[in-house]
């Protein structure tokens, strides 16, 4: 019996010290949190990672941009497909439940909180890299907050009183490591903060980003993207000149428009005239625009938005960018969205011109080139003839045409103060609701007028 | 040589011989092979076929013990030389042993709460799963199947749900060894219980806290056969059999299909036309204008999916709108298959003195009754033990089986076989040519075409055993040391061809394929001291002492291919383009100590008290460790002198036990760190937060006290129990939802609480007991009420943001409550869909509605009851089985039972949809869902909530036995034919397929009582034999 008992007591020692190391096992797949911001290489990686956050299926991998075009469909769109939550988007009958809608709001802020972190420990990385580090964070949380506020925002910028209007939480800095803190209940900034916001972190943005980058933002696209966020504001100077930068930077790098239409649309790799894409291959990224625009012949789902005549009717005759849709089962298909696992289009040098074209016009300068010379590129591409003395609506109708249906529908409707299906363009029908979960966790967070 | 002699003598002198012989106390015929030891040893004997026996009982020893399957065992003195014993059925199980962790019991001296199902009972049921088998058999045990998909996914819970994110099912532990999980279908239905000598269900803390941090869902044990003293005795079992449905649905034919869509495009019309109604986008001019645009879209796609124009191959719908359909298809009846069923056994044990052996192979084959789904079995064992000499016993237990699933997607797929109901029935199957008919004829994909032109199979190996030694180091000392494994290893093919809607998304178009591997090791070890013994005669203890360390395993590797150079290739190696490679590797320690004091004073005053303690490496730095404790108090009444008098009453023990236990399975190995993953963007490695991580993550607890009544009335005749518990979860994992805005939607914490409380009956009668005919019932119910009573403290509930399901979670409610709009019906007026509106009134827009508890999928009671009757060698068995008090939401119903919400084809009941002013009805208008449409109308609501309490006849066996002269005739030791039904009768209010439902892709602690094209519960007849020899 004392042996039994000596036996035991050393089976325990044994088992005691072997035990710690046994309960301390490290994930193979995973890094810890730790060690993440320790090295500049790990940082880089979570910049890298963060561009796929940004290509995620519910930011602009690429529901942003088809919410876009069911919102602005005005009768040019049918959705057709079994889901019925983009159905409420096409319809303007959006239920504060609609998951499209949450996924949205929750992807936008995953790269802002990605970013934050970025930004919060550029100390890592070494100096003549920082500047270019920098740059795309707050490249990728302008763009976030851009969408937020556009999106959620209670009306438009150009509805004015925007220091009144509610736009969304702000989020600058890091916050507490455990995410239920109280921090991340913030209430919605005013649309004027949040824009104020997209515009510093684009105007650094740009400063500090070189113009050649991979496929990661450049000088280019931040300049190109805060003509876009100018031009909501119709702040139409400072838009032009940001185009004007645009292009200067662009084509500085041997950057232009491909020579057919159709060469810009379903591509691989990134054109000569892409300034900022989501990257899709077979591995990585979703393109969700392919899913819904395209048909079952090319592998997608069954055709779930149809192209009315009332779009086709607006092409003349000749025009290439037509050629590009396809027919099928009675409806016109739109065929930038055609083919599986290609690139989705976020920025291309096209939309520069045209921007410069429209503010030049509108305040009637020539920066950098003028208006009819702008306005040629495109419509000289699509087979179109020159025109010599173009109006701001001829302008606008080649814009129309020239980005349709690539996610800028509703924003130029807004701005332009278009009706859309009937609605004015600031009913409250356009804009979408703070998603019910958000509010059912933070009830301090305000709904939208027209909505529970 | 004289010494020698002298020695064997006294060694002779000091055995007695017993003989004897042992009978049927029905009919006085001889039982064989009833076996016979000694009480205290492992060594014993068995009966002959005269049912004779002899043994040799060692000094010291006096008691002899006999046990027969389906016999109540007996304990007799051997006071003389001769003992002859008449055994009776085993009604009262009051003696029975019983297996509890680490060690058995007699049932009358338990203190806990353990509920035993033989494996003789369960034998030859024609189900895959061994908790199917066990449905309806023991109170407080609920069983569901997901589906009627064959071997997939089924609910256990036992005394109700404690946990939220974790799993809520038992811990199964097959001799001694805890089950393993597989990756695909269920992993008990790997096991074949026909070698299942008993399942023994741990439903209190005191008798399962001692599994400690796993067990707060109660532990199933599961002993295999073993060997027996005697002749080898072979057994030869065959069945066959067919599957089928258990109900059809009823949806429209061609004519009503489109009566009903032409109503629906009125409807539409009519709608947008309101003056406050919908918004008219499309700008029609008047009634008539709309009139035509819906008829006109309605003719469209009836040319569409009638194949007709453009022609496709197709037939003229039109003729279906007189009632002259020249295709009517019910789609039912494609993607139901003949389901034929069959099985094989055959098994040898015997043994003797020193060794004994059980060991058998099986075969078993079940066509699930959806187009090529199915399940097979084949499998062997060998459970073998030595006793080397009067101090040392080994063994193995060694199960090795394959197991082959073809599956079918999840019940959300476009091409799970279940969706084609929503295909137009306009639309043949097939065209001209034999190829079937795809978008843009069908409606949707029609998923047929994922059978026809794909392969989805699943095959997994599992090797599962132990071996053991068992040393006696002192009188009443023995050391039990184990080492056991349970390794599944599972291997996923699939192969999508050219037509299905995954081969024509790959590049190329020409088709995908996937190869996925799966295993999952798990090793451990038990050692551990068990002393039992006497103190003046009076005192009877025993304790139980040792460790146990387990380690698991987690691999998985999974490559995707897309595009073949030549149709004849399917698989992954055969790709042009690789797509995908993945894999990940996962370890979990758990190092746990244990020990258990039973002691019972005269034979009457009972105490138990166990312990375990478990540090498991998944948890927080700051709470790697926990113990959990449990005791328990009996007091077997009969035993006091002033009971004797109380002729009627054999038995009265009285129990109470409170103890701890816990629930590991809340979250993943590495969960409790916050990390980072690779996040591959482009052509470029990034890194992506992969969890948010809490360094004091621990397990969920749950302390439960459980009081109850043990009785037997008429020499026990009438044996029964009665129980009342209450168990209090703390410490609840939770994936505490927090803002979006803090980069993450949820977040682990253990900040829950939830209470279950319950009462359950057992009883067992004997109601004739003749020596021809015999009649016996098994009864049990019981109600157990779920309540969450905290979540993290200021949230008072997690509400559903989901359009379809409505599961919610509430403090002071039911987990997964029903919390939805309450839907009145259809507006009298004008078909509007009628909610009760927040703050009074009522509203037709979903958003105005008010939202509220409409339903509570956890059932109130849950019963079974049994009844066999013999007459000579007929037997005839009877178990109903019934859930009642529950609800299901039918989350398809926003589909298939929508007016037409769009052209999917809709439940027969949609047909009363309202008409005209005046109509009261609860289907709202009928309104092709075009523009504005009545997306109102379809979000779940309590529309779709429907009561779901169901009765079903269960098992339905008879089976005749050959007369005992006959057999030996021919040489048999039995011979026993049969025909069983499982599922034959289901009485229910719930009109979908089937109330025991919960749709498989979205199932969990919180999403129950879901319906989403779930494939109905199957119903089987299987004819058999069982030939003994």
């Amino acid at each position: 019996m004392k042996k039994l008992y000596f036996y035991l007591m050393a089976a325990t020692a044994v088992l005691g010290t072997a035990c710690e190391k046994k309960l301390n096992l490290a994930n193979p797949d995973a890094l810890e949190s730790e060690v993440v911001f320790s090295t500049e290489a790990r940082l880089k990686g979570v910049l890298v990672g963060n561009y796929a956050a940004l290509g995620a299926a519910a930011f602009y991998g690429s529901d942003v941009i088809w919410m876009s075009e069911l919102l602005a469909s005005d009768g040019e769109l049918n959705w057709v497909g079994t889901f019925n939550e983009p159905r409420q988007i096409i319809t303007k009958g959006i239920l504060v439940n609609n998951s499209n809608v949450f996924a949205t709001y929750r992807d936008c802020y995953r790269v802002i909180f990605n970013s934050n972190n970025i930004l919060a420990n550029l100390g890592v990385v070494k100096a003549s890299e920082r500047a270019k580090v920098e740059g795309e964070a707050l490249a990728l949380r302008a763009i976030s907050y851009f969408e937020l506020v556009k999106l959620f925002g209670e009306k438009p910028y150009i509805a004015g009183n925007t220091t009144a209007l509610k736009g969304v939480p702000l989020f600058v800095g890091p916050g507490p490591s455990a995410p239920q803190s109280e921090f991340y209940r913030a209430p919605r900034a005013s649309v004027e903060a949040v824009y104020t916001q997209v515009i510093a972190d684009l105007i650094k943005a740009e400063a500090q980003l070189p113009p050649t980058n991979g496929v990661y933002f450049t000088k280019q696209s931040a300049a190109l993207l805060l003509s876009r966020v100018y031009l909501q504001q119709g702040r139409f100077a400072e838009a032009r000149d940001a185009a004007d930068r645009a292009i200067v930077a662009a084509t500085g790098v041997n950057q232009r428009l491909v020579t057919a239409y159709a060469g810009a649309f379903n591509n691989s790799t990134n054109t000569t005239e892409d300034l900022f894409t989501i990257q899709v291959n077979l591995v990585a990224g979703t393109n969700s625009c392919f899913s819904f625009f395209s048909t079952g012949t090319y592998g997608a789902r069954d055709g779930d938005i149809e192209v009315n005549p009332k779009h086709m009717n607006k092409y003349t005759a000749g025009d290439a960018r037509a050629a590009l849709f396809f027919f099928e089962n009675g409806f016109h298909r739109v065929g930038k969205w055609r083919d599986n696992n290609r690139n989705v289009k976020v920025l291309r040098l096209a939309e520069a011109y045209l921007v410069r074209a429209e503010c030049n016009s509108r305040l009637g300068t020539s920066v950098g080139a003028t208006v009819a010379d702008d306005l040629h590129r495109t419509r000289a591409r699509a087979g179109l003839a020159r025109i010599d003395n173009p109006t701001l609506a001829n302008i606008l109708a080649e814009r129309e045409l020239e980005l349709a249906f690539e996610g800028q529908g509703i924003w130029d409707a807004k701005r332009l103060r278009q009706s859309v299906d009937g609605l004015a363009w600031d009913n409250n029908r356009l804009t979408f609701p703070i998603p019910l979960r958000e509010r059912n966790i933070n009830p301090g967070l305000e709904q939208n007028p027209g909505y529970n | 040589m004289t010494g020698v002699l002298l020695l064997l003598c006294s060694a002779v002198f000091a055995q007695k011989t017993v003989t004897g012989k042992v009978t049927d106390s029905k009919d006085g015929t001889p039982l064989p092979a009833v076996s016979v030891r000694i009480k205290g040893r492992t060594s014993g004997t068995a009966t002959a076929n005269d049912g004779t026996f002899t043994i040799t009982l060692p000094k010291g020893t006096n008691t002899l013990l006999f046990s027969s399957i389906g016999f109540a065992d007996q304990e007799v003195d051997a006071t003389s030389a001769v003992i002859n014993v008449s055994m009776g059925l085993s009604a009262s199980s009051l003696n029975e042993v019983v297996v509890v962790g680490y060690g058995t019991s007699v049932k009358r001296e338990i203190t806990g709460v353990v509920a035993r199902v033989k494996g003789a009972d369960v034998q030859n049921m024609p189900v895959p799963n061994l908790n199917q088998a066990l449905q309806g058999r023991a109170a407080g045990v609920f069983v569901e199947s997901q589906n009627g998909k064959v071997g997939d996914g089924i609910k256990v819970r036992i005394r109700g749900a404690t946990s939220i994110n974790g799993s809520n099912q038992p811990l199964y532990v097959v001799d001694g060894i805890p089950l393993a999980g597989g990756a695909v279908g269920s992993s008990t239905a790997d096991i074949n219980f026909n070698d299942v000598e008993s399942f023994e269900i741990l439903k209190d803390a005191a008798s399962s806290a001692i599994y400690g941090s796993r067990a707060a869902n109660g532990v199933i044990l599961i002993t295999t056969k073993r060997g027996r003293n005697g002749k080898t005795r072979f057994n030869v079992g065959a069945q066959y059999g067919m599957n089928e449905p258990t109900n059809r649905r009823d949806f429209l034919n061609a004519q009503e299909y489109i009566s009903l869509l032409r109503q629906a495009g009125r409807g539409a019309a009519e709608y947008h036309m309101r003056p406050d109604g919908g918004n008219n986008a499309n700008g029609f001019a008047d009634l008539p204008a709309a009139y035509t645009f819906f008829n006109n879209l309605i003719n469209t796609r009836l040319d569409r999916y009638s194949g007709f124009r453009p022609f496709r191959g197709g037939k003229d719908w039109r003729p279906a709108e007189t009632g002259a359909a020249l295709v009517d298809t019910d789609w039912q009846d494609a993607i139901f298959q003949d389901a034929p069923v069959s099985q094989f056994d055959i098994s040898a044990q015997g043994g003797n003195d020193k060794t004994k052996f059980f060991i058998a192979a099986n075969l078993n084959d079940q066509n699930g009754i959806l187009v090529t789904n199915r399940f097979r079995r084949m499998g062997a064992r060998i459970n073998l033990d030595n006793q080397v000499n009067d101090w040392l016993k080994i063994g193995i237990t060694s199960n090795l089986s394959k197991i082959t699933r073809n599956r079918v997607p999840d019940d959300n797929a476009f091409s799970t076989p279940m969706q084609a109901v929503a295909l137009a029935p306009i639309t043949p199957i097939r065209d001209s040519l034999g190829l079937l008919f795809d978008r843009p004829v069908a409606t949707y994909y029609n998923p047929l075409i994922e059978f026809e032109s794909g392969i989805n199979r699943t095959e997994g190996f599992r090797n599962q055993g132990s071996i053991y030694a068992n040393i006696n180091l002192a009188k009443g000392l023995t050391l039990h040391t184990d080492l056991g494994l349970d390794m599944i290893i599972q291997n996923e093919t699939r192969y999508w061809g050219p037509r299905t809607l995954t081969g024509a998304a790959a590049a190329g178009g020409t088709g995908q394929s996937s190869e996925y591997w799966f295993r999952n090791t798990r090793w451990m070890t038990n050692n551990y001291l068990t002393y039992a013994g006497t103190y003046k005669s009076n005192h009877k203890y025993d304790v139980t002492a040792g460790f146990a360390f387990e380690n698991l395993e987690e691999r998985f590797t999974e490559a995707i291919g897309e595009d073949f150079a030549d149709s004849y290739f399917k698989t992954v190696g055969n790709t042009v383009t690789p797509a995908t490679a993945e894999g990940s590797f996962a370890r979990n320690n758990l190092v746990s100590g244990f020990g258990r004091l039973n002691y019972s004073y005269a034979g009457k005053y009972l105490l138990s008290g166990s312990v375990r303690l478990d540090a498991d490496s998944r948890f927080g730095s700051n709470s790697k460790s926990g113990v959990f404790a449990a005791g328990s108090l009996g007091w077997i009444m009969t035993e006091e002198n002033f009971m004797k008098g109380i002729k009627f009453l054999s038995f009265l023990k009285p129990r109470i036990s409170y103890g701890t236990t816990g629930n590991n399975s809340g979250i993943g190995f590495y969960d409790a760190t916050t990390q980072y993953g690779p996040g591959t963007y482009g052509n470029a490695g990034g890194l992506r937060i992969s969890r948010f991580g809490n360094d004091d993550l621990r397990w969920e607890s749950t302390a439960s006290l459980s009081v109850g009544l043990d009785f037997g009335l008429f020499n026990n005749r009438i044996t029964g129990e009665i129980d009342w518990y209450e168990k209090l979860t703390t410490d609840m994992l939770l994936n505490t939802p927090t803002p979006a805005t803090s980069g993450t939607q949820a977040v682990f914490g253990n900040i829950g609480s939830m209470t279950n409380k319950g009462v359950e009956f057992t009883l067992n009668t004997v109601n004739v007991s003749g020596k021809n005919f015999r009649w016996s019932t098994s009864f049990n119910l019981a109600n157990n009420r779920n309540k969450l009573t905290k979540l993290d403290g200021d949230q008072q509930e997690i509400l559903p943001a989901d359009s379809r399901f409505a599961n919610a979670i509430i403090v002071g409610k039911p987990l997964g409550v029903f919390w939805a709009p309450k839907f009145l019906g259809a507006n009298p007026d004008n078909g509007d869909p009628v909610y009760v509106k927040t703050g009074g009134g009522t509203t037709r827009f979903y958003d105005e509605a008010e939202k509220m508890v409409v339903g509570d999928p956890n059932p109130d009671w849950i019963g079974g009851i049994n009844n066999t009757v013999s007459w000579k060698g007929l037997e005839l068995s009877v178990l109903f089985q019934g859930v009642f008090g529950n609800q299901v939401q039918d989350g398809a119903g926003g589909f298939m039972s929508a007016g037409f919400d769009w052209f999917d084809n809709q439940t027969r009941d949609q047909l009363g949809a309202w008409k005209q002013k005046g109509d009261v009805t609860m289907v709202p208008q009928a309104r092709l869902g075009w523009l504005d449409g009545n997306a109102d109308a379809i979000n779940i609501s309590s529309r779709y909530v429907y009561d779901a309490s169901y009765v079903r006849l269960k098992n339905l066996s008879l089976a005749y036995s050959l007369p005992a002269k006959l057999m030996t005739k021919l040489g048999l030791q039995s011979a026993r034919f049969y025909a069983t039904a499982v599922n034959l009768l289901t009485f229910t209010d719930y009109p979908g397929w089937d109330p025991e439902v919960n749709t498989d892709y979205r199932s969990g602690n919180v999403n129950q009582g879901s319906d989403f094209y779930a494939a109905p519960q199957i119903k089987s007849v299987v004819f058999g034999l069982n030939i003994g020899f």
